[in-house]
């Protein structure tokens, strides 16, 4: 079990590698083709243990075809931030009432929870300062900011497809 | 367009010796690394143009290491800040 | 010709976003409300300058590049300002209240 699933590891670190390896060289040459695959192998082989972190198990299928719908949402996010932020500091009188808020999420594991923290950084009047276990220290720039939270969290539960419980 | 892109590349130059104010002035430790970080995004963006502008693509792999590079001093510095027993120098 | 007006118009505003985030930069009373523009306002000007030259410089090898340039700032600079804000946070750091408001501080209640 163990052996199985360290090699589809290294198979797909070398795939994502190889790739990488594409766009930097910018040549589809065969010699560089086969440079590539033989270096992506060996790097993949080499340094699994300290990049194989990075494949985390909630990465899914399903989760790489809900990203792009995700990406677009979150551009929306970060464009009505930008606008919002824009009113707020060409505002002759800067009003604004900063407070730090807690706030607890329902989100499991690390990855979505530093989805959700980096999520929360780009949109509305909101900063994550801290976060600590399943807390979030919240920075807003205005107390109405603080309702979009909510929203954010359940784009992100559906994008790692967790659900609510209780 | 050159002429076009050398005067954004200007005009964000000129953001980022602004910026350099805050890193310069600002009361606290953090606020001169978020200067400097801000700083170095601008500085990231004009040698993004200038590959356009010199026609010269091997600027944008420059680009890249520096993108990396700032984000890397930005983590390590304020990991290095937030260490207990730090005096604020001044 | 619709692609260098598209890309005219991308650097454009990325170039006000910019110019917007310099602002804010220099008017917030303190380093957590200065994390606001420069986190937002400097993503989007970077990203949409960059993909303004990715719409100009077409189907070449750049384009992947630039792609890659943008999602990785996209990325880093949320956990940048996620990490200063923390590092203040831990050197207790005392964040900008609007005056009258520090009365009816409830630890986030």
């Amino acid at each position: 079990m163990t052996g199985s699933s360290d090699v589809r590891k290294k198979a797909l670190l070398a795939c994502i590698l190889f790739a990488f390896w594409v766009i930097f060289t910018a040549t589809v040459a065969l010699y560089d083709l086969v440079l590539g695959a033989i270096c992506s192998a060996f790097v993949a082989a080499l340094t699994v243990a300290l990049l194989g972190r990075a494949l985390d198990p909630r990465i899914t299928p399903m989760v790489l075809l809900r990203l792009p719908v995700f990406m677009v949402r979150l551009v929306w996010e970060i464009i009505k931030a930008n606008y919002d932020v824009a009113k707020i500091i060409l505002n002759p009188r800067l009003p604004i009432d900063p407070r730090i808020v807690e706030y607890r999420t329902y989100l499991p594991d690390d990855l979505p929870r530093t989805v959700f923290s980096d999520s929360i950084t780009l949109t509305p009047g909101t900063v994550t300062v801290e976060l600590e276990g399943d807390v979030l220290n919240v920075h807003c720039l205005c107390p109405y900011h603080e309702e979009g939270l909510a929203g954010l969290e359940k784009l992100v539960a559906w994008l790692f497809g967790v659900k609510r419980d209780g | 367009m050159d002429d076009f892109l050398t005067v954004i590349a200007l005009i964000v130059s000129l953001n980022a010796v602004i910026c350099l104010y805050r890193a310069a002035v600002g009361p606290t430790t953090q606020d001169r690394l978020l200067g400097v970080n801000i700083v170095g995004t601008k500085t990231l963006v004009v040698v993004v143009l200038i590959t356009f502008i010199q026609a010269e693509s091997f600027f944008l792999d420059v680009a890249m290491v520096y993108a990396l590079l700032l984000f890397v001093v930005t983590v390590a510095l304020s990991r290095y800040l937030e260490a207990e027993g730090w005096k604020e120098a001044g | 010709m619709a692609k260098d007006i598209v890309a005219g118009v991308l650097c454009c505003v990325g170039t006000f976003f910019f110019l917007l985030g310099t602002t804010g930069l220099l008017r917030m009373p303190d380093i957590f409300t200065r994390l606001h523009p420069s986190t937002k306002c400097d993503t989007l000007g970077a990203c949409s300058i960059i993909i303004g030259l990715a719409v100009y410089s077409g189907w070449s090898w750049e384009m992947p590049k630039l792609v890659v340039i943008a999602c990785f700032l996209l990325l880093s600079s949320a956990t940048c300002g996620h990490a200063i804000g923390r590092s203040a946070l831990r050197r207790d750091i005392g964040y900008w209240r609007r005056k009258g408001t520090e009365v009816e501080d409830g630890d986030g209640a």
